[in-house]
């Protein structure tokens, strides 16, 4: 008896901290609405960039999943004010690291060595936070090694983050709680792949050799003798961020070659392995001393199904616009237009969905790309602005798989952009291209 | 038999067998030395009674964690804070292996009333203190901890109350790998050394008194 009660009574601590932590932030939205009546001349900016700091103060303070899809949402600048965006950027470096104590039972328990059994030298101090865990730069003779270590309790804590932060997703979206499911476990289902070490290690042993033939990208080796599901050993690389190359002002013709290397990236996966890594968060490339482009974190990999590629690529095809009842198949078959449409309805997404896919295609129906011409960005930007003001798509449209492919290739353009770059697009394109 | 030397461990291991198939104590020393073939006499040479053997076992661990601890390479670059967070790791590392006879010990103890310590926790926190007295009198000395005067006695009580809640914590911990565990201790050893390092508080402490001091001439 003693002990059933006891269990109860620790459930309810549990879940105490998450009620207090959901009346924050209930908290929060009621000062957002009161200011904005109080002063109804606080520019919405403003008032967004307010709303980003205490929900990101809330979120870091949860670290782990809720952290990553804070930063997801980041991601896609297009939902996204961009107060909220440059915000949530900063979740990357933030959260508090491991005690020195922890990260060596860490390895006591994974490895049954000390650390200086393992590794010649190993710097204590993390040389970097993600969101799920920290990295460690290490050395075995003169070879130099990042050791990822994961937080304890991330992948437990998953479900109950993500409950959590959908009260969030289900304002910025403005969708309802049930429409929302789908998506939401679909990002479960990935964030829970990525609390797997072992999972990314394979992942990225596995898309690292495939691309191993691109130009001007590198790779690190992984060790698998030293990683398990919560560390992971992989070969160190020296470069820079690519937020602080950029500071350095690279000349327009290696603004082009790291662009056209992570296009290439991109779109060999997409097109070829049809399994993509879908994680195109600045924070994990950096520009090595020579001049390449170095890929970390397969923690995020999305395999395409077929049926999926198909019917979106097909929609890239540039005849399409002549053939609207093929267009029209595509969209039914992507949910993006449902069944129950009134022809109304239909009219209306039909028309809106051609907007969004001729701007999604423009990079694909020309042999050579500017991504640094604001004006395609800037489209992107006022398409989901306007998307966003739309009531009509306040409800789910589109298959599940939209999420992860929308936010690589958002995520792509958004990239290059910021680089600048004019890439050949015509290198790896879809094979749906070719069979038009 | 008798003849046989009885050693201190086997007479350890028997009971643990006993109690944690049996869910209780043997009902008498005599059935329990007649069990395992040895004399009364025998048991005795080692233990006074069953709780002795117990509050050896208990004794043990903590001796083993604190040794473990200070033979790592990064022991003597800790800082207090650290050299706490890596006892408590190390310690219920070493309890791990014995989780059941833990669970069986704790509950035997009965209910703990606040500031009584039972019988078989005694030697550990005896040795805990005495851990954490030397940790934090080299934290106050290089300057990490604040000297308080009279309240710095009672910074080691306080760690004692934390680990009271991670060895209750972990008891009823049913993640895997005692991940919350890891937490509860990284979370919870941080807030008691950010309140016994320089706070805030001590800044308004100072200010209240320069206030006394000044505000009124």
């Amino acid at each position: 008896m003693k002990e059933q009660e006891s269990i109860a009574a620790s459930k309810v601590k549990r879940s105490m901290r998450f009620v207090k932590t959901g009346a924050q932030v209930g908290g929060n939205f009621i000062k957002y609405y009161s200011k904005k009546i109080v002063d109804p001349s606080t520019s919405r900016d403003e008032l967004d960039k307010d709303n980003a700091e205490d929900i990101y103060n809330a979120l870091s303070s949860l670290k782990g999943s809720a952290l990553k899809v804070a930063q997801m949402l980041s991601m896609d600048k297009s939902i996204l004010p961009k107060a909220y965006a440059d915000q949530f950027s900063l979740s990357l470096n933030s959260a508090p690291p491991l005690s020195g104590p922890l990260i060596v039972r860490t390895f006591n328990r994974s490895f049954g060595k000390q650390i200086s059994e393992i590794f010649d030298s190993f710097d204590m101090k993390a040389s970097h936070a993600a969101s799920i865990g920290q990295v460690h730069k290490a050395k075995i003779g003169d070879k130099e090694l990042a050791v990822k270590i994961q937080y304890p309790g991330v992948a437990d804590s998953i479900s109950s983050d993500l409950k959590l932060v959908k009260p969030f997703a289900l304002r910025l979206l403005g969708m309802s709680e049930a429409e929302l499911a789908i998506y939401l476990k679909e990002v479960e289902a990935k964030l829970i792949e990525e609390t797997d070490y072992e999972l990314e290690l394979r992942q990225g042993q596995e898309i690292s050799t495939a691309c191993a033939h691109l130009d001007h990208i590198e790779f690190p080796a992984y060790y698998p003798e030293y990683s398990n599901d919560k560390v992971l050993v992989m070969d160190w690389i020296e470069g820079m961020a690519l937020k602080d190359w950029l500071k350095t002002d690279p000349s327009q013709a290696e603004r082009n070659k790291i662009g056209q290397a992570l296009w290439d990236f991109y779109n060999y996966q997409q097109h070829e392995l049809k399994l993509v890594h879908a994680d195109p968060h600045p924070g994990n490339f950096l520009v090595t001393k020579d001049g390449q482009l170095g890929v970390l974190d397969f923690g995020c990999v999305k395999q395409i199904p077929e049926d999926f590629y198909h019917a979106f690529f097909g929609l890239v095809n540039p005849q399409i616009k002549n053939d609207k009842d093929k267009a029209m198949a595509l969209f039914r078959e992507l949910q993006m237009i449902l069944p129950n449409d009134t022809p109304a309805q239909v009219e209306f997404f039909f028309n809106l969905y051609t907007d969004m896919i001729d701007l999604f295609a423009r990079p694909y129906r020309e042999s050579q790309f500017d991504f640094g011409d604001p004006g395609f960005i800037q489209a992107l930007y006022a398409y989901g602005e306007k998307a966003s003001k739309t009531p009509e798509l306040k409800q789910a449209r589109g298959v599940k798989h939209f999420i992860y492919v929308n936010r690589t290739n958002f995520g792509l353009y958004n990239i290059l952009h910021d680089i600048g770059a004019e890439v050949k697009t015509d290198r790896y394109s879809p094979s749906m291209l070719e069979t038009a | 038999m008798a003849s046989k030397k009885i050693k201190k461990q086997d007479i350890q291991s028997a009971y643990i067998d006993y109690v944690l198939t049996e869910g209780k104590e043997p009902s008498s020393v005599y059935a329990f030395a007649k069990a395992n073939k040895m004399t009364e006499g025998d048991f005795y040479d080692h233990f006074s009674s069953f709780e002795a053997i117990e509050i050896g076992i208990w004794a043990h661990g903590i001796d083993t964690a604190i040794e473990q601890i200070k033979k790592q390479e990064v022991w003597n670059e800790y800082s207090a804070r650290e050299r706490i967070l890596s006892f408590f790791y190390t310690y219920f590392e070493v309890l791990r292996n014995n989780r059941s006879f833990i669970k069986y010990s704790m509950k035997a103890c009965g209910p703990m009333p606040p500031g009584k310590t039972p019988a078989r926790l005694k030697p550990v926190k005896d040795t805990f203190l005495a851990f954490c007295t030397d940790v934090l009198g080299e934290g106050l000395e290089s300057g990490e901890l604040t000297d308080r005067k009279g309240l710095n006695r009672r910074y080691k009580d306080v760690l004692w109350l934390e680990f009271l809640f991670v060895l209750d914590f972990w008891i009823k911990d049913n993640s895997k790998g005692f991940e919350k565990t890891d937490e509860a201790i990284e979370k919870g050893v941080n807030v008691i050394f950010d309140f016994i390092g320089r706070n805030p508080i001590d800044s308004l402490v100072e200010y209240g008194k320069f206030l006394f001091q000044n505000a009124s001439k």
